[in-house]
C-alpha cells in the first residue's frame, strides 16, 4: 500500500529529495519516479508538496538548480546538491539513523 | 487578485509554469508509452497532477516573504485587532499620542530655535563682531562707526559689514504722537541680509551722504497698521523730530531684524561730522562672510586690520581686537540648554510610555499564546509572527502619532503664547521635519515597545501551550512586566526630581527680599533720541521738568529714572579708580553700574545706611551699596571719595562719593547684590525708564499719567507702561516655563508610572487568581495575602525609586546654574519625591492587592 505524503513525517520528504539529488543533477518529475522506483512503490510524492519542498530547498540555499535539456529533449530544470545541501543531508540522515535505531529497538523488545 | 503577481518577478512565473508543464508532459508521455490512448493519458495525468493553480500558489509562497502583501495582510490583522479589543488599544493610543505630541511639540520648538539657520540667504554666514579690549573685561558690544567703515574697507574675508542701533522715537504725522522704534542702520544693510524690499527700493547713495535726502524702510507691520497695506504708501512720509522722512520701501513680514518690534529703518550718514569719533561706539556690527570663508580665517583677517588700525591710531585702537561670533549663536545660545533639558525630559516620558505600553502589550500577548500556538502549528515561522505583532505595534504607534501631531500643533500654539520672550519663537511652526521627527518617534517607539514583547510571544516554547491546559498553569513569575515598571518607577523620579529641584528654586525665589519694593510702582518710557546726548545739559534739564511734572500729578508720591529697573536688568560692569585716598586698594575696582535720577532711592524704597541719597546738584555725585564698602572700601570712611571710571560718556568730572545705600537685587531677583555704583545722572541715556510711586493700584494710573505728560511735551510719546511687579514677574518667563513643562511631563510620567504599577499588579493578580484561592483554601489569612502581593507593587517600587534616585543624582548636574537658593542635591526634593512615589506606589498597588484578598476560595477551586 503506497505511503502519501500526510503520513510521511514531517521533514522526511525534504532528505529524501536532498538524497536523491546527491545522486546528480535531476528534475523534479526524476526525483518523483526515483522515489517511487526505489522504495518499490510504497512512496509517492504528490506534486502539491514536491514542488513547494524544491523551491524551499533551493531558497535555503541546499539545492542548486539549472535549466537543461532532458533525455527526450525537452526543457527542464535540474537540481544538484550543494555543498551546504551535503552537510544538512549528512546530519539529516545521521538523525534519521539514530531515530529509526531507537524506533526498532522499542518495537523490538516490547513484544 | 491579480495584483498578488505584482510582487513575484515575471520571470520567475514564467520559469514555474515551464517546469510544472515539463513535468506534466513526460506524466503524459509515460502514460501513452504504457499503450494508454492519447486522450485518456491527458486525463488521468491531469486528474493525477492535481491542482496547477494551487502548486504554482505554495510555491510562491516559499518565495515571498516581507513583501508589500504580507505587510498589508499584517495590517488588516492589526487594525482587526485594534478593533477587537477598543479600550486596551485606547489606552494605549492615547499614552502614545500624549508621549509623541508632546515630544513633536518642544521639538518644533528646538527646531525652530536652534536648528533652522535664522530666516534670512545663506544665514549661516552672517557674523557678529564686536570691538574688544582684553585689559579691560567688560565687554563691548558696539564699535564706533568710523571703526566699521574701516573694518569694511580693509578686510578680505566678509562679502559684507554694516551695523545699527536702535531707539524709540515719536512720529507726529497722525492725529496723535505714536511711538516707532527705529534702527539706524549703516550703508549696505540689506545687502549684508540679503533680503529686498518687497515694495520700493533699497536706500540710494546720496541717501548715505550727511547732507542727502532722508529715507526709511518700513516694516510690514507698520504698512498695515498705519497704511492698511496699501502699496502707495510707497513716497508718503513720516515725521519724527524736526525731520520728515520719506517711505522708499516696504520690507517683508519675514524680515524681523534686529528684532519684531522694529518698525523703521533708516540710513545714518557715513561722513556726518559726529560719526568720525573713534571713542563714540554705537553700532552692533553685523558682517556676512564671503561664499567659503570659515570664521578662523574672518578672525585672523580682521585681527590682522585691527592691528594695523592700531599702529595708525595708537591712543584709541592699540588695545583692541576684534571678536566674531556666529549671529545664530549670539541669538539663540541663551536658551540652549533649557530647551535641550525639555528635549531630553520629553525623551524620558517616551521611554516611560513605550515601557508601560511594552508591559500593556506583555500582558496581552501572554493572553494570546494559543493564538500564537495555533499559527506556529498552522507552520507560520517565527518571523513572520514577529513581523504581524510588530505590524499590530506600528498601528498603533502611527494612529497615536498621527493624535499627537495633532497634539503637538495645539502645544505648539501654546508654547508660543507661553514663550513670548523666547527668540524666533515666531518662527515656530509645524512643517514636514516635524511629520518627520513624529514618524521616527513612531517607528522608535514600534522598536521599544512593540520588540520584546513580540520576541517574547514567539518563544517556540510557548507553542507548547496548545497541548497544555492554561488554566492549570500556576507560575507566571512576569518579571519582564515587573523589569519594566521598575524602569517606569525610575524614570519618573528622575523628571520628578528635575522638576522639584525647579520648583523648589521658584519658592526660595518668591521668599528672597529684593531690598526694593516693587509694590505700587508703575515704570514706562517717554521717546528720546540719541541726538539730544549732544547737550547733556538740556537733556537733564528736561527730564528733570519732566519728573516735577510727575510728581505734582495727584496720586503720584513720587518719581525718577534710571537706565535699568531694578530686578530686571543686567550686569553692566565697569572698571574704576578710587582717587584721592591714601591707601589704594590693590586690586582692581569693578562695580555694577546704575544711572538714576534723583528721587531713585527714595521711589523703589532702597533704605540709606549714610550720608544722603541722589539730589540735583551741580556736582557729579554717586551713592555706592554696602557690598561695594565691605569688597573696597572696608577699612575707609567712604563719603566725600571721588573715582574715575575707564570711560566716561556721560560726566567729565570725577563723581564724589555722597551716600551708602542698603544691598538690593538690581541686576535679577535670582542674583546676589555685587558691588554697585549708582551714578546721579537723569539722562544716562535719552530714553531711560520712568519709575512712579502710586498711592493706589499703579496699573490705573497709566491713562492719568500719559494725559499729564501729553501736556508737557505733547511731540513726545509715552509706551510700554506696566508695572514693575509685571516687569519683574515677566523677568523670569523662561525660567516659570522651563518649571511648568518640566513639572508637567513629571506629573505626566508619575501617572504613567502609576497606571503601570496597577495594570502590572491586576494582571498578576488575575493570573495568580488559582494560586491565591488554593492558599486561602488552606488557611492563608486574607492579610497575608493583601500583604504579599503590596510587597511585590511597592518593592519594585522601592527598587525603582533607588535607581530613579541615583539616575537623577548623576542628571542633575545638567541644572547647574538653573537653581535658586538650593543644592542640586537638595535632601527635602530628594527625600519628598521619593515619599510621593512610595505613597502613590503603595495607593496603586493597594487596590489589586485587596482584590486579592478577597478571592471566594470556593468558587476558583470550583472552576479547576
Amino acid at each position: 500500500m503506497p505511503i502519501e505524503r500526510s503520513d510521511l513525517l514531517q521533514g522526511t520528504l525534504d532528505m529524501l529529495i536532498l538524497k536523491i539529488a546527491a545522486l546528480g543533477p535531476v528534475h523534479g518529475y526524476g526525483i518523483s519516479q526515483r522515489i517511487r522506483q526505489i522504495s518499490k512503490e510504497v512512496l509517492q510524492v504528490q506534486q502539491g508538496s514536491l514542488y513547494p519542498a524544491l523551491h524551499r530547498l533551493e531558497k535555503r540555499g541546499w539545492l542548486e538548480a539549472d535549466w537543461g535539456s532532458s533525455s527526450n529533449g525537452r526543457q527542464a530544470k535540474f537540481y544538484r546538491l550543494s555543498s551546504k545541501g551535503r552537510k544538512q543531508l549528512d546530519k539529516e540522515q545521521s538523525n534519521w539513523e539514530r531515530l529509526s535505531e531507537a524506533v526498532a529497538l522499542i518495537m523490538q523488545t516490547a513484544h | 487578485m491579480k495584483w498578488r503577481k505584482l510582487f513575484v518577478l515575471r520571470a520567475n512565473e514564467k520559469q514555474l509554469d515551464d517546469e510544472l508543464h515539463f513535468h506534466f508532459e513526460e506524466l503524459m508521455d509515460q502514460k501513452i508509452a504504457a499503450g494508454i490512448d492519447p486522450e485518456q493519458a491527458r486525463r488521468e495525468a491531469t486528474l493525477e497532477f492535481g491542482g496547477n493553480e494551487q502548486i504554482k500558489e505554495e510555491c510562491r509562497d516559499v518565495h515571498r516573504i516581507a513583501t508589500l502583501e504580507t505587510t498589508l495582510a499584517n495590517l488588516k490583522s492589526a487594525f482587526r485587532f485594534i478593533r477587537k479589543s477598543p479600550t486596551f488599544s485606547l489606552a494605549i493610543i492615547l499614552t502614545i499620542a500624549l508621549a509623541i505630541g508632546a515630544n513633536s511639540a518642544v521639538f518644533s520648538a528646538v527646531d525652530a530655535i536652534l536648528l533652522k539657520p535664522l530666516p534670512f540667504p545663506d544665514a549661516n554666514g552672517l557674523m557678529l563682531l564686536h570691538q574688544y579690549n582684553p585689559k579691560r573685561k567688560t565687554p563691548e558690544s558696539v564699535t564706533a562707526p568710523v571703526r566699521l567703515e574701516e573694518w569694511n574697507r580693509s578686510n578680505s574675508t566678509f562679502h559684507a559689514i554694516t551695523g545699527y542701533y536702535t531707539e524709540d522715537a515719536s512720529e507726529t504725522s497722525g492725529s496723535m504722537p505714536e511711538k516707532l522704534t527705529i534702527a539706524w542702520v549703516a550703508p549696505r544693510f540689506l545687502q549684508v541680509w540679503g533680503v529686498a524690499p518687497e515694495i520700493g527700493r533699497d536706500f540710494r547713495p546720496e541717501e548715505l551722504h550727511f547732507g542727502g535726502p532722508n529715507a526709511v524702510l518700513i516694516s510690514n507691520r507698520l504698512w498695515e497698521r498705519r497704511f492698511h497695506a496699501d502699496p502707495g504708501a510707497v513716497g508718503k512720509t513720516l515725521r519724527m523730530g524736526k525731520y520728515s522722512y520719506p517711505i522708499v520701501g516696504i520690507m517683508p513680514a519675514s524680515f524681523l531684524f534686529p528684532d519684531r518690534e522694529v518698525d523703521v529703518w533708516s540710513p545714518v550718514p557715513i561722513d556726518a561730522p559726529y560719526t568720525h569719533d573713534r571713542n563714540s561706539t554705537w553700532y552692533t556690527t553685523i558682517g556676512r562672510l564671503k561664499p567659503g570663508v570659515t570664521i578662523e580665517q574672518a578672525r585672523a583677517n580682521l585681527a590682522a586690520v585691527q592691528a594695523q588700525l592700531g599702529r595708525e591710531f595708537p591712543k584709541t585702537d592699540k588695545d583692541l581686537t576684534v571678536e566674531i561670533q556666529p549671529l545664530k549663536e549670539t541669538t539663540v545660545a541663551g536658551v540652549r540648554r533649557s530647551l535641550l533639558i525639555l528635549l531630553g525630559s520629553v525623551s524620558l516620558l517616551l521611554l516611560i510610555a513605550c515601557s508601560n505600553i511594552a508591559a500593556l502589550l506583555l500582558a496581552r500577548t501572554t493572553q494570546r499564546e494559543r493564538e500564537i500556538s495555533i499559527r506556529y502549528s498552522l507552520g507560520a515561522s517565527r518571523r513572520s509572527i514577529v513581523a504581524q505583532l510588530l505590524t499590530e505595534s506600528f498601528a498603533l504607534a502611527t494612529i497615536g502619532a498621527g493624535i499627537g501631531l495633532a497634539v503637538a500643533a495645539a502645544a505648539s500654539h501654546a508654547f508660543r503664547l507661553l514663550a513670548k520672550s523666547l527668540p524666533r519663537v515666531e518662527e515656530i511652526s509645524l512643517d514636514w521635519r516635524i511629520v518627520l521627527y513624529t514618524l521616527a518617534c513612531a517607528i522608535g517607539a514600534t522598536l521599544l515597545f512593540g520588540f520584546a514583547p513580540a520576541i517574547h510571544a514567539s518563544r517556540r516554547s510557548l507553542s507548547t501551550s496548545l497541548a497544555n491546559n492554561s488554566r492549570t498553569q500556576v507560575s507566571a513569575r512576569l518579571s519582564g512586566q515587573w523589569a519594566l515598571v521598575g524602569v517606569q518607577v525610575a524614570l519618573a523620579v528622575t523628571l520628578l526630581i528635575g522638576a522639584g529641584l525647579l520648583l523648589r528654586s521658584f519658592q526660595e525665589l518668591g521668599r528672597v527680599s529684593p531690598g526694593f519694593d516693587a509694590a505700587h510702582v508703575l515704570t514706562f518710557h517717554i521717546t528720546g533720541s540719541y541726538g539730544e546726548t549732544a547737550d547733556m545739559k538740556k537733556l537733564n534739564q528736561r527730564i528733570q521738568t519732566t519728573l516735577e511734572a510727575l510728581r505734582a500729578v495727584p496720586g503720584v508720591k513720587n518719581a525718577a529714572t534710571s537706565i535699568f529697573v531694578p530686578g530686571a536688568s543686567f550686569k553692566y560692569p565697569d572698571e574704576l579708580t578710587i582717587v584721592d585716598t591714601p591707601s589704594l586698594p590693590d586690586r582692581k575696582v569693578v562695580a555694577d553700574m546704575r544711572f538714576v535720577s534723583a528721587g531713585y532711592f527714595e521711589t523703589v524704597q532702597i533704605p540709606m545706611l549714610a550720608g544722603h541719597s541722589c539730589q540735583n546738584t551741580n556736582t557729579e555725585t554717586a551713592v555706592v551699596n554696602r557690598s561695594f564698602v565691605n569688597t573696597y572700601l572696608a577699612n575707609l570712611s567712604p563719603l566725600g571719595h571721588h573715582f574715575n571710571v575707564s570711560h566716561d560718556f556721560y560726566v567729565h568730572a570725577p563723581p564724589e562719593i555722597v551716600g551708602i545705600s542698603s544691598d538690593d537685587r538690581e541686576d535679577s531677583l535670582n542674583q546676589a547684590p555685587v558691588p554697585t555704583v549708582y551714578r546721579c545722572v537723569e539722562g544716562g541715556n535719552p530714553d531711560p525708564f520712568y519709575l512712579v510711586r502710586t498711592a493706589g493700584d499703579p496699573a490705573a494710573m497709566a491713562s492719568t499719567i500719559r494725559r499729564a505728560i501729553q501736556k508737557i511735551l505733547p511731540s513726545r510719546s509715552v509706551f510700554d507702561i506696566t508695572p514693575l511687579e509685571q516687569r519683574l514677574y515677566d523677568s523670569l518667563a523662561e525660567n516659570r516655563l522651563r518649571t511648568l513643562l518640566l513639572t508637567l511631563f513629571a506629573l505626566t510620567a508619575i501617572s504613567l508610572a502609576c497606571v503601570g504599577i496597577y495594570g502590572t499588579l491586576s494582571y498578576f493578580v488575575t493570573v495568580r487568581n488559582r494560586e491565591t484561592g488554593l492558599r486561602i483554601a488552606l488557611g492563608a489569612l486574607p492579610n497575608q495575602i493583601l500583604k504579599k502581593f503590596l510587597v511585590r507593587g511597592v518593592g519594585i517600587s522601592v527598587a525603582g525609586c533607588i535607581a530613579g534616585l541615583l539616575l537623577a543624582a548623576a542628571l542633575t548636574r545638567l541644572l547647574a546654574g538653573m537653581l535658586y537658593g538650593i543644592s542640586r542635591s537638595d535632601f527635602l526634593t530628594y527625600s519628598g519625591v521619593a515619599a510621593i512615589v512610595l505613597i502613590v506606589a503603595a495607593s496603586a498597588s493597594l487596590l489589586p492587592a485587596l482584590r486579592a484578598s478577597h478571592v471566594d476560595a470556593m468558587r476558583v477551586l470550583r472552576e479547576e
